[in-house]
């Protein structure tokens, strides 16, 4: 996700949740939501077999 | 006679000769919190009545000859994310303060009554969960008794520091991602996180469904394991838990380590420390003779994967008050919790599925040695208020990274004790012992083997006022 991605998203999430944003919060959200994104990058390119469920708690 | 200098079994055998009381220990407890509390910031509140009435239940008891519980008369401290009843759980945040009081203790709290404990208060923590420093904004920051300048860790740092302080025997703390690990390392105490659904969470506040564990800290391996065995226990309330029957692990600890095998965890866990972590890793590898050092090369994602659970999970908890009253939120955690609650799903399911597969593949490592040893935490505590500390050679800052070495294995699920070795400076830091699903013995015992060989020091601080 580009910056200007990020910042549609976030744009469009807020509106969709009615959330009212000031620039400073809108900015600090950013950021959030950057280093997320900047984690989610090399996850999201992980190959994951479609048959993979996901986890739930261990079975004795 | 100080109370600190009496194991949990030696406080139990001192009532049974009669010669301590539990009237005796709780008011011994209450004036010692009276005099450290000022000085670590650890209580919120202290439940100075329900502990004596606690007392006189375990002093009824003994006046009748009838047989005392397992942890009668012991003091103990519950991070404030239990429900306690007739007090309100705060989980460190103001925006909770004014929320009804509990009207009936959670699941752990019950079972700990039970086995006779005595419940001394309520103590500090990062506000929702969400950190791994205590520095709460609302409820001021909790101070490492090793070193007052310096951070608890967290988000159980009110617990860690209780019991480093000396002040009761056990704490129990709550760990989503390292908040039992991190504090248990930077105070230097002994702390267990149980496999994932061991333990009822019923009557906690959560913060990530998925991840959150409960589990006590102690300043002995014999307490943490009989505060674990305490805690056991089939409740209904958690969807959560695992059905697996009760497995005492007080009776296992004299075994040892016969029959177990250690080796080193490397790789990441290595690479994203300093040389103190490195060097106490060593001491403990040399002790438990882990010659073989094993790889996860999944660890980076795992942590991310992680990452990405707890701030989904975490901002969907609070998207309605962060929509309601944004306010009320501490400014550290708000937008943080708000871009967690607008996550795309694909990253949150695919963190999700990830976990199956990071499971599986750990399961290799777990096939060639029972119990791994890694660092808890990168370094030891940092100073109160301090925005970056240098890890490989890059600034990070400790809220969010002092975790970085207990988020893989949280999120793996595996059981972990954490033992408090000393670095150079003297101030504590924590090596992880981990272990196969529900194989809590095997990291107790190889702390308890730690303990004996004199490698881990849990010393109480000396607190001069």
């Amino acid at each position: 996700m580009t910056t200007e991605q990020q910042e549609a998203w976030l744009a469009a999430m807020a509106q969709s949740l009615e959330i009212e944003l000031d620039d400073a919060r809108r900015a600090e959200l950013l950021a959030r939501f950057s280093h997320i994104a900047a984690m989610a990058a090399p996850l999201m390119d992980y190959p994951l077999d479609e048959r993979l469920d996901i986890a739930g708690v261990y079975r004795p | 006679m100080k109370l600190q200098d009496l194991s949990i079994s030696e406080l139990r055998g001192a009532l049974v000769r009669g010669e301590l009381s539990a009237r005796e220990i709780a008011t011994r407890t209450l004036h010692d919190i009276e005099r450290l509390n000022p000085h670590i910031n650890a209580w919120t509140a202290i439940t100075a009545e329900r502990m004596l009435q606690e007392a006189e239940r375990i002093d009824a008891l003994r006046r009748s000859g009838q047989p005392l519980p397992a942890l009668a008369g012991t003091p103990w401290a519950a991070k404030n994310l239990f429900d306690i009843a007739g007090h309100t759980t705060l989980a460190g945040a103001r925006l909770l303060s004014d929320r009804p009081a509990a009207a009936r203790d959670g699941y752990a709290v019950r079972q700990l009554h039970h086995a006779g404990a005595l419940l001394s208060g309520m103590v500090n923590m990062d506000a929702y969960a969400y950190g791994f420093t205590t520095e709460n904004s609302h409820y001021g920051a909790t101070r490492n008794p090793h070193d007052p300048g310096r951070v608890a860790g967290g988000s159980s740092g009110g617990s860690a520091a209780a019991v480093a302080a000396g002040a009761v025997h056990f704490a129990l703390g709550s760990d989503t991602n390292g908040s039992i690990r991190v504090p248990a390392s930077l105070c230097g105490v002994f702390g267990l996180k149980p496999t994932f659904g061991r333990l009822s969470r019923s009557g906690t506040h959560p913060f990530a469904a998925s991840l959150d564990h409960i589990g006590p800290m102690a300043r002995r391996v014999a307490d943490l394991a009989a505060v674990y065995d305490a805690l056991q226990g089939h409740d209904p309330d958690d969807g959560f838990q695992a059905e697996r029957p009760l497995e005492a692990t007080a009776p296992q600890l004299h075994r040892g380590m016969e029959g177990l095998r250690c080796a080193v965890l490397g790789g990441f866990f290595t690479t994203w420390c300093d040389d103190e972590a490195r060097a106490a890793l060593q001491r403990a590898a040399l002790a438990l003779e882990a010659r073989d050092e094993l790889q996860f090369p999944e660890a980076e994602l795992a942590r991310s994967a992680a990452f990405i659970i707890t701030a989904s999970e975490g901002g969907n908890l609070y998207l309605p008050e962060l929509k309601r009253q944004p306010e009320l939120f501490e400014p550290n955690s708000r937008e943080r919790l708000l871009a967690g609650a607008m996550l795309p799903a694909a990253w949150y399911l695919q963190a999700q599925r990830f976990r199956r597969l990071a499971r599986q593949k750990f399961q290799t490592l777990l096939s060639r040695a029972d119990v791994l040893i890694a660092p808890a935490t990168p370094c030891s505590a940092t100073r109160i208020g301090e925005q970056e500390m240098i890890i490989n050679g890059q600034p990070l800052p400790p809220r969010a990274s002092m975790g970085m070495l207990t988020q893989p294995i949280s999120f793996l699920g595996l059981p972990v004790v954490t033992v408090p070795l000393r670095a150079s400076n003297g101030l504590p830091i924590g090596l992880q012992l981990i272990s196969a699903p529900f194989n809590e013995q095997a990291c107790l015992r190889a702390a308890r083997a730690l303990e004996q060989m004199g490698i881990t020091d849990a010393r109480p601080a000396e607190i001069t006022p």
